[in-house]
């Protein structure tokens, strides 16, 4: 019966279940009638119309078998059945659960990353309607997206194509007013934030156009998230004060729990609005700085309004926008070029996000390899229910030859594979839930500037991509397998007894070409593998130009220490004296910035002589240090000296360069005792003379390690910065100097704050992508690798089992055991090498593939290929001797006495 | 349970309901078993717990409808009649039947 009928007939069963009655009881009565008229009793009647209609109830069950309750109930016997099998090979169903739940729960941990990084829309309302105003012409995220305050007033104040327009910068506050930092991230916000993504209040309210007004005292709002981590979650928060960097704020309200803001994977913990930067930061806020891009704009459309006609709105006003806004330092070429660029609108549904650029094609490597991993446990799964088949092929040739409905069958084997993927499902699940946290832990850092905020909430997409995924592999695995074990013909089976002396291969091929599968998709895991933890390896033995380990560093902040910034440089001074007599350091030095900081200082170097090519070619790194700083860093010294106590304020500006920028600006010849001079909006500084010349050091990019960078001598600093940085070397755990550290540095002056990180730890958050990749992949190549080494041994060891009588023939007629080893290992090897070169193809894709993410190795290096090839062949052949041996030690009389 | 007459074989019930349906028009399930004992001069008998769920069945399958109406004796009864679907499965049942029969008396004259 058709299924909608059965469906139907559930709503109908209490009519259908009356109308029955009425039926019978109609029948029974004019049986009764006609007994009667031949002169039966009444009671007599009754009786035998009963007994000749058959037992009541159980006709009307069966008039009701069109019920769906049957169908249900038979589903239900199936499921019970399966249970019960499943229950009697224990090892079967566990190894099977396992498989399919790692495999299911991989899938489900990166695509939860995946769609909370990449593919979810934001979670605010009518996430379609917002767009963002971006200067880059190719639609990249990058430089271009950023505006300067002015321009955005500008902007703002001219724009008709928005709704409602917002502008955000992201910064840290420091929670405490002196001693260790405690940093919060931070953003500033335009009046009409919260409007903008239509965010309601969870408390108390948010701001409005009038909190963003110039000379504004400031109000902050709270994440909600942050609200419940520092304060609890209680309402009095709201109205209290909060002291961000020494200055406080009233707690005017907190944002609502879904809004995590329009930075993917970043999220503020306070607001303030933009004006409010005045007060954080004093003279040295950026509100009227035309050339100090920093912040990032974002709106609602106005109805009716597509972005293409909001660019072209945009567009419109930019000139005026950009005339009213031109940085006056800059030359009048640069001027000339800045009033004629323009705005372009950009569809802004899933928001801005560093994490997505960052992550996202990483992420989808990811998935693919997951996927992969899948595949083979697919396959493996696959075999195990082949082989099981096979052990109950007499129990189904039975059943088909006493009438079994063969699609009967074919439901009930499924139904087992359905339950076996529903159990992977649900340890699947578990498993997500603990790999998304272990996943956020790797591409977290501990710092506030790189923690990583998601929502990872299991949801409505999570479960429906984990079921999906849960019936594609029960398709896989289970159709194919179901399907072979009931195309029997039942009279061959039965005849057959499983006896044969040699036995057919047709069945087993498919095993094999299984198994082919999986060693050729492990080779391109492990191949991916191989590229990528040898470029984690390549950039982690990569000579910084340093030597990280045994270096603390200390960030030392004046600016809540209320000194004058005639006075910071000899306090700065008293700091580092004070470090230098400390137990168990042996060198002590501070710059200005430190090696992939967040901070970086380029200026433009006029050389006599040297005529640059482009602009960019003038334009080299800088910093400023004080002496010591390369032998504290083991930066070498390769010709002249390090900066010393005569270089004074007022002296002769002194500077040291690097290789490369020797070699750039001079070739081969020695640049010692050369001058150059700095462009200085529009003129230059006085002549600085070259003292010497160190090896190339990392600055900011970990992959580049010979950027040109001069390095300039603290003690004749211009313009000394409130915030300096000190290098410790010890020969212990540079931890180990921390208390000792904030101590003496506080006996100095008691209103610094202080910031502490071991330079390796520096290092290692730079390699965050690089780690995360190297360590996946290396799991997925294990994984995957295991997988298909398990099925190849499955696979070898049944046929075998299979094969004994055959084996103990050929043992009995003499061949030596050393033949039949080679035998079946001639199989795996057949398996095997087949799979390789299958899998070399697909690892020529995928290396292609990663290659962005590559450091130090080319994507077609045969090493890598060849390593792989190597491991997975050994690996194999280890896992086909177990079986060749038990081959081999066949005992022929028990094999043929076991016909 | 005696079996005097023959219990009808398997499948050919359908058979003998369509056609009393088609000859006699629409009848109630009492009266089908009736017709099938008398018309066959008793020597079918239809098994009265196997007519109702076939009975359902060929609804189902939109061979037959049903209305509720009145006897005679003014009882309650449901009436099945054949539908155009009906007759086509009838045709087709006869079909095969006829095959069936000419065949087994082929192989029971010739044979």
């Amino acid at each position: 019966m058709a299924w909608h009928h059965r469906i139907l007939n559930i709503f109908r069963s209490n009519r259908i279940s009356r109308d029955i009655e009425r039926e019978v009881e109609f029948h029974i009565a004019e049986r009764m009638d006609h007994l009667r008229a031949g002169g039966i009793s009444e009671e007599e009647a009754r009786r035998l119309a009963r007994q000749q209609f058959g037992n009541e109830t159980a006709q009307r069950e069966r008039v009701r078998s069109m019920d769906i309750a049957e169908w249900v109930e038979s589903v239900a016997g199936d499921i019970r059945y399966a249970l019960r099998s499943l229950r009697h090979s224990p090892v079967f169903a566990i190894v099977t659960i396992a498989s399919l739940g790692l495999g299911i729960g991989a899938n489900t941990t990166i695509f939860t990353l995946l769609d909370a990084v990449v593919l979810r829309p934001l979670a605010v309302d009518r996430p379609d309607e917002l767009a963002y105003i971006t200067m880059s012409t190719t639609g990249k995220s990058g430089a271009g997206d950023y505006f300067t305050n002015p321009l955005w007033e500008q902007v703002r104040d001219r724009q008709d194509a928005f709704r409602s327009l917002a502008a955000f910068g992201e910064t840290s506050f420091n929670l405490t007013d002196a001693g260790e930092a405690r940093h919060v991230v931070g953003w500033y916000v335009s009046g009409d934030f919260f409007t903008t993504f239509a965010v309601a209040p969870e408390a108390g309210r948010l701001f409005t156009r009038s909190d963003d007004v110039r000379g504004c005292g400031g109000s902050a709002v709270l994440s909600h998230r942050f609200w419940k981590r520092e304060y609890g979650g209680r309402p009095e928060a709201v109205g209290s004060v909060i002291r961000l960097t020494g200055h406080p704020f009233e707690i005017a309200g907190v944002a609502e729990e879904s809004f995590r803001g329009p930075d993917v994977g970043r999220e503020a913990d306070v607001y303030l609005p933009i004006c409010a930067q005045a007060v954080v930061q004093g003279p040295a806020n950026t509100l009227d700085n035309r050339s100090s891009w920093w912040m990032r704009v974002i709106g609602r459309l106005t109805p009716g309004v597509d972005t293409r006609q909001a660019s072209a709105r945009i567009a419109a006003i930019a000139r005026a926008s950009y005339e009213s806004a031109v940085p006056q330092h800059w030359r009048a070429e640069e001027q000339r070029e800045f009033v004629t660029r323009t705005f372009y609108v950009r569809p802004a549904l899933k928001g801005f996000s560093d994490v997505r650029d960052q992550y996202g094609s990483a992420l989808l490597a990811l998935m693919a390899g997951v996927a992969l991993i899948l595949l083979i446990a697919c396959a493996n799964v696959a075999n195990l229910l082949l082989s099981r088949a096979q052990t109950r092929h007499r129990e189904l040739a039975i059943r088909l030859a006493i009438g079994a409905d063969r699609r009967r069958l074919l439901r009930q084997l499924l139904t087992e594979s359905m339950v076996l993927a529903a159990a992977g499902a649900i340890v699947g699940l578990v498993v997500a839930q603990f790999g998304t946290r272990a996943l956020v832990a790797l591409i977290t850092t501990p710092d506030v500037s790189g923690t990583v905020s998601l929502d990872l909430a299991l949801n409505g997409r999570l479960l429906g991509f984990t079921i999906l995924v849960a019936t594609i592999t029960v398709t896989l695995c289970g159709l194919v397998p179901a399907w072979r074990a009931t195309r029997v013909n039942a009279q061959m089976a039965m005849k057959a007894q499983g006896r044969g002396v040699v036995e057919g291969h047709t069945r087993f091929r498919l095993g094999k070409a299984l198994v082919v599968a999986q060693v050729a998709l492990s080779l391109v895991l492990v191949v991916s593998a191989g590229f990528l933890v040898g470029t984690f390896r390549n950039l982690t033995r990569l000579d910084p130009g340093f030597d990280a380990s045994g270096v603390l560093l200390a960030t030392v902040d004046l600016r809540r220490a209320n000194v004058a910034a005639d006075g910071r440089a000899s306090l700065h001074q008293q700091f580092l004296d004070r470090v230098r007599s400390l137990p168990g350091v042996t060198h002590a030095s501070s710059s200005d910035l430190i090696p992939m900081g967040r901070g970086s200082w380029n200026d433009e170097i006029i050389i006599d002589g040297f005529t640059p090519k482009t602009r960019e070619e003038g334009v080299t790194w800088f910093n400023e240090v004080s002496p010591g700083y390369f032998s504290t860093m083991r930066t070498r010294i390769l010709a002249g000296r390090d900066f010393g106590t005569g270089d004074v304020a007022g002296g002769e500006r002194v500077a040291i360069v690097n290789e490369a920028w020797s070699r750039r600006f001079f070739g081969e010849r020695s640049p010692l005792g050369r001058q150059f001079r700095l462009r200085d909006r529009r003129t230059l500084t006085p002549p600085y003379t070259i003292i010497g010349v160190v090896q190339n050091a990392v600055y900011q990019n970990l992959r580049a390690t010979d950027e040109p960078t001069a390095y300039v001598a603290q003690s004749q600093s211009v313009s000394p910065v409130a915030t300096r940085i000190i290098e410790l070397r010890t020969n212990g755990d540079p931890r180990s100097l921390i208390p000792g550290l904030r101590t003496a540095l506080a006996s100095v002056h008691s209103a610094v704050t202080l910031d502490f990180k071991p330079l390796e730890q520096q290092l290692a958050d730079a390699l965050q992508r690089e780690r995360m990749l190297a360590v996946l992949s290396g799991l997925f190549g294990s994984v995957a690798l295991a997988l298909a080494i398990l099925g190849l041994y499955g696979v070898t060891s049944y046929s075998v089992a299979r094969r004994r009588n055959e084996l103990g023939v050929r043992i009995a007629l003499g061949a030596v055991r050393a033949r039949v080893m080679r035998l079946v290992l001639g199989e795996v090897g057949f398996v095997v090498m087949l799979g390789i070169v299958i899998g070399t193809v697909g690892a020529q894709f995928a290396s292609k593939q990663v290659a962005p993410f590559l450091y130090g190795t080319e994507p077609a290096d045969p090493k890598v290929y060849l390593s792989a090839v190597m491991l997975l062949a050994t690996v194999a052949f280890i896992a086909g001797l177990i079986p060749a041996w038990k081959a081999s030690r066949v005992d022929p009389i028990e094999a043929l006495r076991e016909q | 349970m005696a079996r005097g007459k023959n219990d009808i074989l398997q499948g050919t019930l359908a058979l003998l309901v369509l056609r009393t349906l088609a000859v006699a028009g629409p009848m109630h399930g009492y009266a089908i078993t009736s017709h099938i004992q008398l018309v066959s001069a008793e020597l079918l008998r239809v098994e009265e717990g196997s007519l109702y769920p076939a009975l359902h069945r060929m609804e189902q399958d939109g061979w037959l409808k049903s209305n509720w109406g009145t006897t005679e004796k003014k009882r309650e009864a449901r009436f099945y009649s054949i539908t155009p679907k009906g007759r086509r499965q009838l045709a087709d049942e006869e079909a095969s039947w006829n095959r069936l029969t000419e065949g087994v008396n082929r192989v029971l004259r010739y044979a």
